[in-house]
C-alpha cells in the first residue's frame, strides 16, 4: 500500500534526493582529487563535479577550513530544500534528523562556556541543522536544572533532556554524561518513530539505527575503560534499541578491557569485521564503523518509497565532505601518502 | 562554393606548428576570425595537468575580482558603460597588458575592499549611534511614564511616610522625586537597556520571563526607522528595550541573555539631565560622523565609476584571454622545438583567410618563426558547417534539431525557407490573419537592430530568431488566403463573381447559374452557399494529397542527389527507381485521377466516379473496375499493369542491394583484397592518431548510406562481412519505405484538416462575437458601443486563438510533414555541426 500512495507526497523529494545521491563524488574523482598538488587543482577539479562553482568567489588562498564550511553549506542548502518541501510524516522524519544536530549543538555551546570561550564564536561553530531559537541563551545557564527549565524547555529536545535532570553541576562529566544520555533517549525514540512509520522504512531505518545505537555502545564501553564512571552509570547510557541488547549490552557493561569488548561483539556475525584489524594497520576501528555506516547507507538507496534515502544522502554527503577535508588536509600538510585513508563511497 | 546552402563546405584538417613565443597572438588572432575547430589532443590528460593550467588560474583569479567589482558596481546602482561595435574587439596583444590589467584589478579590488572595510566600520558606528539615539529617546520616554506612574504609587506613600521620613520630601518636585526614590531604590532596582531585532523578541521574552522566573520589569517600543546592518546590507527591523530588575547578579544575568540573544546593549544613565546630555552628544556624533560616511560613500562610487567605465572591456579581455589559453590546452606542446601542434577543422574556403592571418600575426610580432600551416589528409568524417545568413540561420535550425546533415550530404535546409512557409500557409491560409502575421513580423525585421538588444524572456527570443520565418509565414499565408478567398471567415469579390443567383419560383432557395469564370481562387458565390463545405472538404483534400505526393517525390529524387555525389550509382538502379516506381505506380496514379476529375465536367456531381473506391479495388479487386467508376477505356488494363509493377518493386527494392554488395565482396575476396583494402597507408606528413579511423570505399557508403556516420570513425571499416545482417537491415528498410508511402500520404491530410479546422474556427468567431451586434437586434443609441466591445473582444480572440494557437499548431504541423514525410525520404542527419573557436561565441555564452 505504501508503494500506492508514497509517490503523491513523497515522490518528488525522493527523486530530488536520487538525484543528488547521483551527484555523490565516485572513485573516478577520488582518484582525480588524490592526484592533486595544491588546493587550488582540488578546486579546480571540484568545479567539474556537483559541487560546480561552489569556491568560484573565495579569494585565493583557499584554507581546508573554507572548503569544508562551503561544502556543508551547499548540503544543508539541499537539506532545507527538501525539508521546506516535505509534508508529514516526513517532515517529522527530516525534524528528527535534525535532533543529533541540536544535541551535538547543545553540548558544544555548554562545554564552551564551561571553558569560558565567547558565545558568537561557539554560535558559528554550530552545526547549521541544529539551531533552534532559543540556543543562544545556553550560555546562561550554569547548572542542568537551569539549562532545563530556560533554555531547552521549548526546543524539541525536552523530551530526552527530561531524563538527565539528576546530574546537577555541568562539569567534564556530566557533560559527557548528558549527552550520551541525551543521544540515548534521542535515538529510541528515532528508532520507535522510524518503527511506527511502518515497512519498508522501518526495516531501513532500523538496521541503520540499530547499527548506530551499537557504535555508541562500543564507544562507550571503550572510552569509559579507566574512568570514574560505573559499571551501573555505563550501562544506563547504552542505547536499547541496537542488536546488542540487551545480551550484548548486558556483557560489555560489565567488560574491563577491550578483549572482552570484541569478544561480546564478535557474537555479532556482520560486527566481526570491525575487531578484525590487521597488526599495525592504519584503518582505525573508527573507520570500520564509517565503512560499515556507509555501507548501510549505501543499500537503502536499493529500495523504494521509503524515507531511509533522506537520512542515507545526509550521512553519505557528510562522510563525502569528511573525505574531501581529509584529502585537502593531506595536500596541505603534504601528508601525500596517507591522502587515501578516506573512506570511498561508490 | 561559398555559402552553397545544399551542401556542407568542404572542411580540411589541418596542423598549425605555432613557435610558444607567439601562441598566444596567434590563437588569439584565430579566435578573432572564428574558422578553426580545434581538436583536443589531450583527451586523457586532467585538466589541471596541462600544459597552460596556471595562466587559465590566474585568469580565473582575475574574473573573480571582475566579478566582484561588478557586484559592487551593481550594489551601488552606477550605470556600466555597454559593450559597443568596437569594444568586441578588444583584447589585449601583449602579455604585459594583460600584466597590467591583473595589476590594475587587484588595486581596485583592494582599494574598494578597504573602502568597503572602513565604510562598514563607520557603518556600524553609526549604526551604534542611531541605536543609541533610539533608545535615548524611547527610555526617557519609559522614565517618565514610570516616574509619573511612581508618582502616583509612591505618592500616597509619600503622604503617609512624609512624616516619618522627611518633612520636606512631600515638597519636592516630582522630578526630584523620582531622583531621590530612583538613588534610593538604585541599590536594589537596576536596569538594562538596549536594541534587538524584532524578530528575536517573542523569544527574548520568554527566556527572560523563564530564566528570571517573572521577577523583572520590561518595556519595549519600536523603532520607526529601519535600520540596515552593515554586514550584511539588509533592513532588519529593531525594538528598544529596557527591563529592570532587581539585584546585581540577576542584572548579570540579563546582560548576559541579552548578549547571547544578539541584543545590543546601552548604557543609559538613570538621570534625566544626563540622558538629554547623552541625547544631544550623540546627535552631534551622528552629524560628524554622517559627514565622514558621505565623503567615505562618494569617494567609493567615483572609484568604481572609473571602474564601471572600463569594468565591460576588461571582461570581454579576460573572457578573450581565458579562452585562448583553454584552447591551447587542447594543443600538443612539443617541449623540445618549443612550438604547440595544433589539429582542427576548417573550411577549405578559409585556409586563404587563415594563412593571411597568420601572416599577420608574424609581421606584427616580428618574429623570426612563422606559424607553419599544414593541410592534412584524412578519412575521418569532417564536421558539417552550413555557412547561414540572418535570413536562412532560422530555417536551418529547424533542420539541425532533427539531426545535422552529414558531410555533403543534400541539406533540406535549402527547400524548407520555401516549402515550410508553404505549408504552414495551406494550413493558415486566410488573407486577413496573414496579414497581421506579415506586419508583425515585418516590424520585427524592421527594428532587429534595436529588439536585439531586448532581453524579454525566452519565448519572446524564440519569435524574435523565427521573425523570418514568421515572415514568408505571413506572406504565404496571405497568397493561399486569396486562393481560398478568406478574409477573417469572409469573402472579397474583388474582380465580380462568375455565378447569377436566381430565386427558384417554388422553394424558398437561390440557386446558382454559372456566368463566367473568376479569374483568381475561389469565388465569391461560394461563400454563404449550402454546398459550400462539400466543396471546400473536397478540393482542399485532393489538393492535399497532390502537394503531399509532390512533396515525397521531390524529397525520393534528391536521393539522386546523394548517390551522385558520394559515387552509390549503383543505389539509383537498386534503390531510387523501385522507390520512385512504387510511389508513382500508386499515389502518383491517383494525383493524376485527381487531375483528371478536377479538369472534367460532370452534368451530375452523384455520377462522378469515387476516387477513394478506385483506388482501393485497383489494389483489392485488379483487373476489375466496377462500371460507376469506369473512367476512362482501358482503365482495368493499366491499372493491373501499375499494381504489377509496384509489386515488383518491393522484391527489386529488397534484394536489389543485398545482391550487388555480395557479389562485390565476392569479387573482392576473390582478388585477394579481402584484408588489404582496409589496411591504412600510413601518411608521412601525418600524425599517427588517425590510424584508427578507416577509409570510407565505396561499398562501406552502400552498405547503409544512413547510418555509417555512426560506425566510420571507430570501427573503420574493419568489415566484417555479415550478409544475414545486411538482409535484415534492408529488409527493415523496404517495409518502412512501402508502408510509409501509404501512411505518409494520409499524413498529408492534416493539410486539408488544419486549413478546414482555421477557416471553420474564424467562422464561428465571426458568427459568434462580431456578427451579432451588426443586425439591427440593437438600439440604434448602443450600436457603437456594442460594436466596439464586440470588435475589441473579437480582434482579442482573433490574435490570441486564430493567430498564436492556430499558427503555432500549424506550424508544429508543418515542423511533422518536413521532419517526417520530406526528411525521412532522404535526410540521414548524423553530421556533427561544425563549432569553431571564435570569440565571438564564447562573449555570446558570456551575455546569456
Amino acid at each position: 500500500m505504501e508503494a500506492l500512495f508514497f509517490n503523491v507526497e513523497n515522490g518528488y523529494l525522493e527523486a530530488i534526493v536520487r538525484g543528488f545521491k547521483s551527484g555523490i563524488l565516485t572513485s573516478n574523482h577520488y582518484l582525480n582529487l588524490t592526484q592533486c598538488e595544491t588546493l587550488e587543482d582540488l578546486k579546480l577539479q571540484l568545479a567539474s563535479t556537483d559541487y560546480g562553482n561552489f569556491l568560484q568567489n573565495e579569494p585565493s588562498p583557499i584554507a581546508t577550513t573554507t572548503i569544508a564550511e562551503k561544502a556543508r553549506e551547499k548540503l544543508v542548502a539541499e537539506f532545507n530544500y527538501i525539508r521546506a518541501n516535505a509534508v508529514k510524516p516526513l517532515a517529522t522524519f527530516l525534524d528528527y534528523i535534525t535532533y543529533a544536530y541540536m544535541i551535538d549543538n547543545v553540548i558544544l555551546l555548554i562545554t564552551g562556556t564551561l571553558h569560558e570561550r565567547d558565545t558568537n564564536d561557539l554560535l558559528e561553530r554550530c552545526h547549521p541543522l541544529g539551531m533552534f531559537d532559543t540556543i543562544a541563551a545556553l550560555c546562561v545557564a550554569t547548572n542542568v536544572q537551569e539549562l532545563y527549565s530556560t533554555v531547552l524547555v521549548d526546543s524539541p529536545l525536552a523530551p530526552y533532556f527530561e531524563k538527565c535532570l539528576s546530574a546537577h553541576d555541568l562539569d567534564e562529566m556530566n557533560i559527557e554524561i548528558i549527552r550520551n544520555t541525551l543521544y540515548k533517549a534521542y535515538l529510541e525514540d528515532f528508532y520507535n518513530y522510524c518503527q511506527m512509520l511502518g515497512s519498508p522504512t522501518s526495516e531501513v531505518m532500523g538496521e541503520i539505527l540499530q547499527f548506530e545505537a551499537d557504535r555508541r555502545v562500543i564507544n562507550i564501553t571503550i572510552n569509559s575503560f579507566n574512568t570514574e564512571l560505573s559499571k551501573d552509570d555505563r550501562a544506563k547510557l547504552y542505547p536499547t534499541c541496537g542488536k546488542l541488547y540487551p545480551d550484548g549490552t548486558a556483557k560489555l557493561s560489565k567488560s574491563d578491557d577491550i578483549d572482552q569488548v570484541r569478544m561480546v561483539v564478535e557474537t555479532d556475525a556482520q560486527y566481526r569485521q570491525f575487531f578484525d584489524l590487521p597488526v599495525g594497520a592504519e584503518r582505525s576501528l573508527e573507520d570500520k564503523f564509517f565503512e560499515y555506516e556507509v555501507f548501510l547507507n549505501k543499500k537503502s538507496f536499493l529500495r523504494q518509497f521509503h524515507f531511509g534515502v533522506f537520512y542515507s544522502y545526509l550521512k553519505l554527503r557528510e562522510q563525502e565532505i569528511r573525505n574531501i577535508v581529509w584529502i585537502a588536509e593531506c595536500i596541505a600538510q603534504h601528508q601525500k601518502e596517507r591522502i587515501n585513508n578516506y573512506i570511498p563511497i561508490f | 562554393m561559398p555559402g552553397n546552402l545544399l551542401r556542407s563546405e568542404d572542411m580540411s584538417l589541418i596542423q598549425l606548428y605555432i613557435p610558444l613565443e607567439i601562441a598566444q597572438p596567434t590563437v588569439a588572432e584565430l579566435g578573432e576570425l572564428g574558422q578553426i575547430q580545434f581538436r583536443d589532443l589531450n583527451p586523457d590528460v586532467n585538466a589541471f595537468q596541462r600544459a597552460f593550467v596556471n595562466e587559465v588560474r590566474r585568469l580565473d583569479e582575475m574574473e573573480r575580482k571582475l566579478r566582484f567589482l561588478r557586484t559592487q558596481i551593481d550594489k551601488a546602482e552606477i550605470p556600466v558603460r555597454s559593450l559597443e561595435g568596437s569594444m568586441y574587439y578588444a583584447r589585449s596583444t601583449t602579455q604585459q597588458e594583460i600584466d597590467e590589467l591583473e595589476e590594475r584589478l587587484a588595486e581596485h579590488e583592494a582599494r574598494i575592499q578597504q573602502m568597503n572595510n572602513s565604510l562598514e566600520t563607520l557603518n556600524k558606528r553609526y549604526l551604534e549611534l542611531t541605536e543609541l539615539r533610539h533608545v535615548l529617546r524611547e527610555t526617557s520616554v519609559f522614565f517618565e511614564e514610570a516616574g509619573s506612574r511612581t508618582d502616583e504609587l509612591l505618592g500616597g506613600a509619600h503622604q503617609e511616610d512624609s512624616h516619618l521620613l522627611s518633612p520636606a520630601a512631600g515638597a519636592d518636585d516630582s522630578e526630584a522625586a523620582e531622583r531621590g526614590e530612583g538613588g534610593s531604590r538604585g541599590a536594589n532596582l537596576g536596569f538594562v537597556a538596549g536594541v534587538i531585532p524584532r524578530a528575536r523578541m517573542a523569544t527574548f521574552e520568554r527566556i527572560l520571563f523563564r530564566a528570571l522566573r517573572g521577577n523583572l520589569y520590561m518595556n519595549f517600543a519600536e523603532i520607526d526607522e529601519p535600520i540596515v546592518d552593515p554586514v550584511t546590507d539588509e533592513t532588519v527591523k529593531k525594538n528598544v528595550f529596557i527591563i529592570f530588575a532587581h539585584g546585581k547578579e540577576i542584572i548579570a544575568k540579563i546582560r548576559k541573555i541579552c548578549e547571547s540573544m544578539g541584543a545590543t546593549l546601552y548604557p543609559v544613565s538613570d538621570r534625566p539631565e544626563k540622558r538629554r546630555e547623552d541625547a544631544l552628544e550623540v546627535l552631534a556624533r551622528l552629524e560628524d560622523l554622517k559627514h565622514v560616511l558621505d565623503s567615505t560613500r562618494n569617494a567609493r562610487r567615483q572609484e568604481l565609476a572609473k571602474v564601471a567605465e572600463n569594468i565591460e572591456v576588461w571582461t570581454t579581455i579576460v573572457k578573450k584571454e581565458k579562452a585562448i589559453y583553454y584552447t591551447m590546452n587542447m594543443f600538443n606542446y612539443d617541449v623540445n622545438r618549443k612550438a604547440l601542434i595544433a589539429d582542427g577543422w576548417c573550411p577549405t574556403d578559409s585556409i586563404n583567410a587563415i594563412q593571411y592571418a597568420l601572416r599577420g600575426v608574424t609581421e606584427r610580432t616580428g618574429s623570426t618563426i612563422p606559424p607553419i600551416l599544414n593541410e592534412l589528409h584524412t578519412t575521418k568524417e569532417p564536421p558539417t558547417y552550413l555557412r547561414t545568413n540572418k535570413f536562412t540561420v532560422g530555417f536551418q535550425e529547424i533542420i539541425d534539431a532533427y539531426g545535422v546533415a552529414k558531410y555533403h550530404e543534400v541539406n533540406p535546409g535549402l527547400f524548407t525557407v520555401i516549402t515550410f512557409p508553404f505549408l504552414f500557409a495551406v494550413m493558415f491560409g486566410d488573407f486577413g490573419h496573414g496579414i497581421l502575421v506579415t506586419v508583425f513580423a515585418a516590424w520585427m525585421v524592421n527594428q532587429e537592430k534595436t529588439l536585439e538588444k531586448k532581453k524579454w524572456g525566452e519565448i519572446w527570443g524564440t519569435f524574435f530568431g523565427g521573425r523570418y520565418i514568421i515572415l514568408l509565414m505571413g506572406v504565404f499565408s496571405i497568397y493561399t488566403g486569396l486562393i481560398y478567398n478568406d478574409i477573417f471567415s469572409k469573402a472579397m469579390n474583388i474582380f465580380g463573381s462568375g455565378w447569377n443567383f436566381v430565386k427558384e419560383p417554388h422553394a424558398e432557395k437561390w440557386i446558382g447559374e454559372q456566368t463566367g469564370v473568376y479569374p483568381f481562387g475561389v469565388d465569391p458565390a461560394w461563400m454563404g452557399a449550402e454546398n459550400m463545405l462539400i466543396f471546400s472538404n473536397s478540393y482542399k483534400m485532393k489538393m492535399a494529397i497532390v502537394m503531399g505526393v509532390m512533396h515525397m517525390t521531390f524529397g525520393i529524387c534528391l536521393n539522386v542527389v546523394n548517390y551522385i555525389h558520394f559515387g552509390q550509382r549503383m543505389s539509383i538502379y537498386l534503390e531510387f527507381i523501385p522507390q520512385i516506381t512504387f510511389l508513382l505506380s500508386i499515389f502518383g496514379y491517383l494525383v493524376v485521377l485527381i487531375l483528371n476529375k478536377w479538369a472534367t465536367y460532370y452534368p451530375d456531381p452523384s455520377q462522378a466516379p469515387g476516387l477513394l473506391n478506385t483506388l482501393i479495388y485497383m489494389v483489392l479487386s485488379p483487373g476489375n473496375v466496377s462500371e460507376k467508376d469506369q473512367i476512362y477505356p482501358g482503365q482495368a488494363g493499366l491499372q493491373t499493369f501499375l499494381v504489377l509493377l509496384a509489386l515488383i518493386c518491393v522484391p527489386w527494392m529488397l534484394l536489389g542491394k543485398p545482391y550487388y554488395l555480395k557479389r562485390q565482396h565476392a569479387k573482392r575476396g576473390a582478388l585477394g583484397y579481402a584484408g588489404l583494402s582496409d589496411e591504412n597507408i600510413p601518411d608521412p606528413s601525418r600524425p599517427s592518431e588517425d590510424s584508427n579511423a578507416g577509409g570510407h570505399g565505396e561499398s562501406s557508403g552502400l552498405v547503409d548510406p544512413h547510418g555509417d556516420g555512426s560506425h566510420g570513425g571507430e570501427m573503420g571499416h574493419e568489415e566484417h562481412f555479415d550478409f544475414g545482417e545486411i538482409m535484415i537491415h534492408q529488409m527493415i528498410h523496404t517495409i518502412e519505405f512501402c508502408l510509409n508511402c501509404i501512411s505518409n500520404t494520409a499524413s498529408y491530410l492534416r493539410l486539408w484538416a488544419l486549413s478546414l479546422a482555421h477557416a471553420q474556427l474564424s467562422e464561428v468567431l465571426w458568427e459568434m462575437v462580431l456578427a451579432g451586434v451588426l443586425t439591427d437586434t440593437i438600439a440604434p443609441g448602443l450600436l457603437p458601443f456594442a460594436i466596439v466591445i464586440a470588435f475589441a473582444l473579437w480582434f482579442v480572440l482573433t490574435v490570441s486563438i486564430l493567430l498564436v494557437m492556430e499558427g503555432l499548431s500549424a506550424f508544429l504541423h508543418a515542423l511533422r510533414l518536413h521532419w517526417v514525410e520530406f526528411n525521412g525520404k532522404f535526410y540521414a542527419g548524423t553530421g556533427t555541426k561544425f563549432e569553431p573557436f571564435a570569440f565571438a561565441t564564447v562573449l555570446k555564452e558570456v551575455e546569456e
